[in-house]
């Protein structure tokens, strides 16, 4: 690579630098204050728990974002990946209580099994559970990234390949003989590290970690937007035949955020089935995938604290308006869509002026 | 169709601003409950119907001057047929909105996903459908039957000389827990009576399949074959009972050469179809609109009352077992709250043991203090021309529940 | 086997012997009292009309019928008076089974039919209908039943058809019938007949009858006997390899000509305009309520033409949903198409916004169509191949939607500026061509087409607001695999998707199946992004 092209580059990026970008520090301070206001106040343990789904949704908003925001490429399957970590998360959970309580999951029981599958063991241990959890997110993510990439399938293809992917894990999932309980999924987690799933010490912690989870996310992947990788992601974002050209192996950089990204999601789906209790082939349909792409626009893409200002704020109303009022909700968030993909470009981060730049004048597809 | 809304609104600001417990002061007269249905998704068809149904039987009970000297106030959401929805919908039900009991739920999919947050709340869910069977939770009333007492009369039937001396059978279901369970059952059963595993089939589409043409041409080819009377048992569910019931009717195969028994089948799926072809298709639950008795034409006529009056957008001629489930659940709660003098969740509990309720369908509900299962009679119903059924056959009792199937 | 024997003999005994005996005059009083009775006397009722039948008076044989049919369709009340015929079940009065008198049913109740004694009235229907019914149709359809029934019907009521039928096709067949029931008979040319007219009627059900007979000693004593039964079965054995042959293949058509419709639309918009139209299905969905209004609207103005109204819905199915795609188009993606993952969000919400419409306007339930006859039942046309009419009028219309297309896209102006638009659009915009007004209308024309296939869909699938989320990755796999802006590709990738679901459902179940063609499908995709058949163009 020689000099100049580098230097060019290099001021390229000066220029598409972010500027300083005060939201993400503020987000990460509203996470901590918010965790230690949770171990604090002691407030009613479905807040707390509605707090920490919130939290694991606005990561799997964090990740899409990432790709999307960042390299221009959309995925609607990402579902998938926080299915694998929910799936090998229940798995974890399921097996720690069989060994500590000694009687089989349902579905296992169901299944006329003897006992648990052999593909199960060491489970019951936490920190092989998160290494499998994220490492087979990374791997699947790897192997479908690789071809993909390998042949440009770019744009909107690669969104709908990406779409039909999640849809045949979800007729498989769906499917009774694939082993991981169906459709009824897996449910019944008796423990987490121990305590009783439903005690208000265990709801609390599961709402921390989830807490913590974001402001590391956060935090870690403000940092990488911000430094060279992050600058060759927008060049490639921008004209990835133009950074090919310029001697950039191109593929390399998209199936290593690919990657990453798909691992974020997995950790989302680590913190969210603990809280929700249940598992399920329905978090691979289709629509749930394309939902997380709503956050992510009402937030608006490309900005990190975008994605999680859209999650938390579309999944909040929607744990309010569904009881509230169950007949408006659809029709409000399908208007919202519209509104912001028609009025706010950027999302609602353009209400509040916090926007500098368009994202999408610069041609992000 | 706001009900939690102003409370709602508060615990959401709430949610969203400070995390504190903001408890505003509620009226001390009435008594709140909550159904987990939904009107928007797949299941918005047959499950919305049961909010409704919920709300009527409230009316009822507060006509008569509440429960307990109070008012029975229904929360109503929707869950959008969104599985982990239920359970969020029935922990801020629980927690934030104080509800007595819970009605909810049609899959076992959202019973399962709501038992785990009923039992760490020490909640009761009624639930109004009949399931797979082998739980026992102390927190779930099981209102409808478990297949051990509904299903395997109705097959017994059929495998009688009064029903069509059935000896092999045609399993079509959709894949999941409650279909396979009920066929692992069947075939448990079959087992036992020296049946031959060559005198079955079994088969199962994705949710939402509708493409029945290879499987009805299956059927046929299992129905040429010698060796007797076969049937098919169907388990799917949704608006895959039409789509397999049109496709069969189409391909020519009448009730008397290989009748259907759809476990799942009601009025509402015939909603939309020829029945004219259909005409002795089976089915099997432990209320048919047919049912006779005054009590039956009573509560017809008032569900057709209540649609009209409020504008409920449901036929206002079709009832389905689920409804009237759902109906009882209501009475039996409230007779079990009057019986303990209170609304906690203990005493009422406690209260099951003995309780009776005379429901439309003409038999009398009991609950006995070993489960939390409901004695319900056994219909067997036949298709006829004006897209219902006509009652075939029904049990001279309700036989008592057995909530662990004795084959396998 | 020895079930099946031992019922063709014991009919056979019963039948030839017995006739004389039996030939007792129907008494309408006994029947109408055992048809009123419990199941052992209704089911004595109707096996007595069917042994009756070859020698009661064709008036008898139509008040049995009467009394037949109205206790099928629960329109008789047995009331301690006698029995009465309503005119509808749950009629207030009716007329008296025996002296006509108009009577109330107050007290009276209707019995319903158990499964076997449905099986024996129908039976017997069909024995009244063959001997007395006005029509040939009638007639034949009587025959068609009793030839289900192999056995429980007296040779001797064949034989009395035969000799009084009119018509002589359907003499022929009656005479068939009777040939083929005499397949146990103790006479050896009889049985060898009897064995070429099975065989000359091949089905499922007659070749596990001629199998039945294979093991009998009959066929071990007689050689000859054994030498056409092998012959019968062969020959019926190939029919229906060739008859399930044919289901395959038709399976496949009809199942790929959903998909066509489905995803022809989506192909012609998404080529255009490179435009993700996820509200797709919900056009499909609205085109389908457009009939249904149609439905209602003959309903109420012309009752008579009502069986017609699935033509009069094509042009208002496909100009309701064209105007809905141009007011989509026309609010919304208009914004948006330099933004194509936007309008992809955007189109999302217009199918939310949709279907919640609809489930508030009209309701979550089916809704109730009336099906003309020639979109009901089906026609067994070789072997156990049944021709259904739904899915031949979804293969013609798809044929037809095919064939308009392409007249719109090959001979019209619109079509040559959308050709010229999707082949490259600046150049097209130079010549001067308005890009914009031909995208707002093929927008339309694909929406369009997305209501035509709803009105394909009617008559085979259930009508609700969510039917339309089912077709949309299925239309996106066919648009994509076939290669976009291709209509030969979108066509042949219909076929190919459907011809592979149905010929790998039955070897791995109908989940499996989905499964493998998707999973084929990513992997074709990953190796050849642009599918099938990639159109040159320029962006």
């Amino acid at each position: 690579m020689s000099g100049a092209v580098q230097t060019g580059l290099a001021a390229s990026a000066r220029v598409r630098r972010a500027p300083r970008d005060p939201l993400i520090a503020v987000l990460v301070g509203l996470c901590l204050a918010a965790a230690i206001g949770l171990v604090l106040g002691r407030p009613a343990p479905y807040l707390v728990n509605a707090v920490g789904q919130l939290a694991a949704f606005a990561i799997l908003a964090v990740s899409l974002d990432l790709i999307w925001g960042y390299l221009g490429i959309l995925s609607l399957g990402h579902g998938l990946f926080f299915a694998i970590g929910g799936y090998v998360c229940a798995m974890h959970l399921l097996a720690h209580g069989t060994v500590v309580t000694g009687t089989l999951p349902d579905f296992v029981q169901f299944m006329s099994w003897k006992g648990l599958p052999a593909y199960w063991a060491g489970l019951e241990h936490a920190p092989y559970a998160l290494l499998l959890a994220l490492g087979l997110a990374g791997l699947v993510a790897f192997l479908f990234g690789l071809v993909a990439f390998r042949s440009r399938v770019n744009g909107v293809y690669f969104s709908i390949i990406s779409q039909a992917l999640v849809y045949v894990a979800m007729l498989l999932m769906y499917r009774n003989d694939t082993g991981l309980g169906g459709n009824n999924g897996m449910t019944g987690f008796p423990l987490l590290f121990g305590w009783p799933m439903g005690s208000a010490g265990a709801v609390t912690g599961l709402a921390v970690a989830a807490l913590l989870a974001l402001a590391a996310v956060l935090a870690g992947t403000r940092l990488l937007v911000g430094s060279a990788l992050g600058r060759r992601m927008l060049a490639c974002r921008d004209d990835e035949t133009r950074l090919r050209t310029l001697g950039y192996a191109t593929t390399r950089l998209k199936l290593q955020v690919w990657c990453l990204s798909a691992m974020i999601a997995a950790l989302a789906g680590i913190l969210y089935v603990p809280q929700v209790g249940i598992i399920n082939p329905r978090v691979l349909a289709p629509d749930l995938s394309i939902e997380i792409a709503v956050w992510v626009a009402i937030g608006g893409m490309g900005r990190l604290g975008g994605a999680v200002i859209g999650a938390v704020l579309v999944n909040a109303l929607k744990f309010w308006l569904s009881a509230a009022m169950p007949e408006a909700w659809p029709f409000l968030l399908s208007g919202l869509v519209l509104l912001v993909v028609l009025v706010l470009p950027n999302g609602l981060l353009d209400l509040a002026g916090l926007r500098l730049r368009p994202t999408w004048a610069r041609g992000a597809r | 169709m706001g009900h939690l809304t102003r409370r709602g609104f508060v615990g959401s600001a709430a949610l969203l601003a400070a995390p504190a417990i903001v408890r505003s002061a509620f009226a001390a007269d009435t008594v709140k409950l909550g159904c987990l249905f939904s009107s928007s998704g797949t299941m918005a068809n047959i499950e919305g119907r049961l909010n409704h149904v919920v709300r009527m039987a409230a009316d009822e009970i507060n006509g008569r001057g509440g429960v307990n000297g109070r008012r029975i106030e229904v929360l109503t959401s929707d869950p959008a047929s969104d599985w982990p929805l239920y359970a969020q919908i029935g922990r801020q039900m629980l927690q934030q909105e104080r509800v007595a009991a819970l009605f909810g739920c049609w899959t076992s999919v959202s019973r399962k996903s709501v038992l785990p947050v009923v039992e760490q709340n020490d909640g009761l869910l009624f639930y109004p459908l009949h399931f797979e069977g082998d739980e026992n939770s102390k927190n779930v009333v099981y209102v409808n039957s478990p297949p051990a007492s509904s299903v395997l009369p109705a097959v017994d039937y059929l495998m009688g000389p009064d029903g069509v001396g059935a000896k092999r059978f045609f399993m079509i279901g959709s894949d999941y827990v409650w279909p396979r369970t009920i066929n692992k059952q069947l075939k448990g059963y079959w087992k036992s009576k020296g049946i031959p595993e060559s005198a079955w089939r079994e088969e199962y589409v994705p949710f939402g399949f509708s493409n029945f043409q290879t499987l009805v041409n299956q059927v046929r080819s299992f129905a040429s074959q010698p060796g007797g009377q076969p049937i098919v048992v169907l388990t799917v569910v949704g608006s895959s009972i039409p789509d397999f019931l049109r496709e069969f009717a189409n391909q020519g195969i009448a009730a008397t050469d290989v009748p259907i028994l759809g476990l799942d089948m009601v009025e509402a799926d015939l909603e939309g179809l020829d029945t004219g072809q259909l005409v002795g298709h089976l089915n099997c639950w432990a209320y048919l609109q047919a049912a006779k008795g005054e009590r039956n034409q009573r509560f017809l006529a008032d569900w057709a009352a209540y649609v009209k009056a409020k504008g409920v957008p449901f036929s206002a001629d079709t009832v389905i077992d689920p409804m009237v489930s759902a109906y009882d659940s209501v009475h039996l709660w409230a007779l079990a709250a009057a019986k303990a003098g209170s609304f906690a969740v203990p005493e009422v509990r406690k209260a099951f043991a003995g309780l009776s309720f005379a429901d439309p369908s003409g038999y009398t509900l009991t609950m006995t203090g070993e489960n939390n299962y409901v004695s319900r009679g056994v219909f067997i119903g036949s298709v006829n021309e004006r897209r219902g059924f006509d009652v075939l056959w029904q049990s001279p009792d309700a036989p008592k529940p057995v909530p662990f199937s004795p084959y396998g | 086997m020895n079930r099946v024997r031992a019922v063709l003999a014991a009919l056979a005994m019963l039948a030839l012997p017995a006739l004389p005996a039996a030939a007792a005059p129907l008494e309408r009083a006994a029947l109408a009292a055992d048809l009123c009775g419990d199941a052992a006397a209704q089911a004595r009722g109707a096996e007595g009309v069917v042994r009756a039948a070859a020698d009661a008076s064709a008036e008898d044989l139509r008040a049995a019928g009467h009394l037949l049919a109205a206790l099928a369709e629960r329109r008789l009340a047995c009331g301690s008076a006698g029995a009465l015929l309503l005119d509808r079940a749950g009629a207030p009065d009716g007329q008296d089974a025996l002296t006509g008198a108009t009577r109330p049913a107050a007290e009276a109740r209707a019995p319903v039919l158990g499964l076997r004694q449905r099986a024996l009235v129908e039976t017997a229907r069909a024995a009244v209908a063959l001997l007395t019914a006005e029509s040939v149709a009638a007639r034949a359809a009587g025959l068609t039943t009793l030839e289900r029934r192999a056995g429980a019907v007296p040779d001797a009521v064949l034989e009395r058809a035969r000799d009084a039928e009119s018509d002589p096709g359907l003499r022929a067949s009656i005479a068939g019938a009777a040939q083929a029931a005499a397949l146990s008979s103790a006479d050896p040319e009889k049985r060898r007949t009897a064995v070429a007219a099975v065989a000359a009627a091949p089905s499922g059900a007659s070749l596990a009858r001629l199998r039945a007979l294979r093991g009998e000693p009959a066929a071990a004593s007689d050689p000859a006997f054994a030498r056409a039964l092998d012959a019968g079965i062969a020959s019926v054995e190939r029919a229906v390899r060739i008859g399930d042959g044919l289901a395959i293949l038709y399976n496949a058509l009809s199942f790929a000509s959903i998909l066509f419709m489905a995803a022809v639309g989506l192909a012609i918009i998404f080529g255009l305009m490179g435009v993700i139209n996820l509200a797709q299905g919900e056009f499909i969905m609205l085109g389908a309520y457009a009939t249904w209004g149609v439905q209602e609207a003959f309903r109420h103005v012309a009752p008579g033409l009502l069986d017609l109204y699935l033509i009069a819905a094509i042009p208002v199915a496909f100009g309701a949903t064209a105007l809905v795609g141009i007011a989509v188009e026309a609010l919304v993606l208009r914004h948006l198409y330099r933004r194509p993952l936007m309008s992809l969000l955007a189109t999302w919400a217009v199918s939310l916004f949709l279907v919640n419409l609809v489930r508030v306007a009209v309701g979550t339930q089916n809704l109730q169509f009336a099906m003309p006859p020639y979109v009901s039942g089906g026609v067994p046309l070789y072997a156990d191949f049944v021709v259904t009419w739904n899915r031949l009028f979804a293969i013609l219309f798809a044929a037809a939607t095919l064939a308009l297309t392409l007249v719109v896209l090959r001979r019209t102006p619109l079509g040559l500026d959308i050709r010229a638009v999707t082949q490259n659009r600046d150049m097209a915009a130079c010549l001067g061509l308005p890009t914009r007004r031909i995208d707002r209308l093929a927008f339309g024309l694909g929406s369009g087409l997305a209501g035509l296939a709803g009105v394909a869909l009617c008559p085979i699938y259930s009508v609700n607001p969510g039917m339309g989320s089912g077709f949309v990755i299925d239309a996106f796999m066919v648009v994509v695999l076939g290669g976009v802006g291709s209509l030969a590709g979108t066509l042949v990738a219909a076929l190919g998707i459907g011809g592979a679901n149905v010929l790998i459902e039955p070897l791995s179940g109908a989940v499996a199946a989905k499964v493998i063609v998707l999973v084929g499908i990513i992997l074709f995709l990953q190796r050849r992004p642009e599918g099938l058949f990639a159109a040159r163009r320029r962006r």
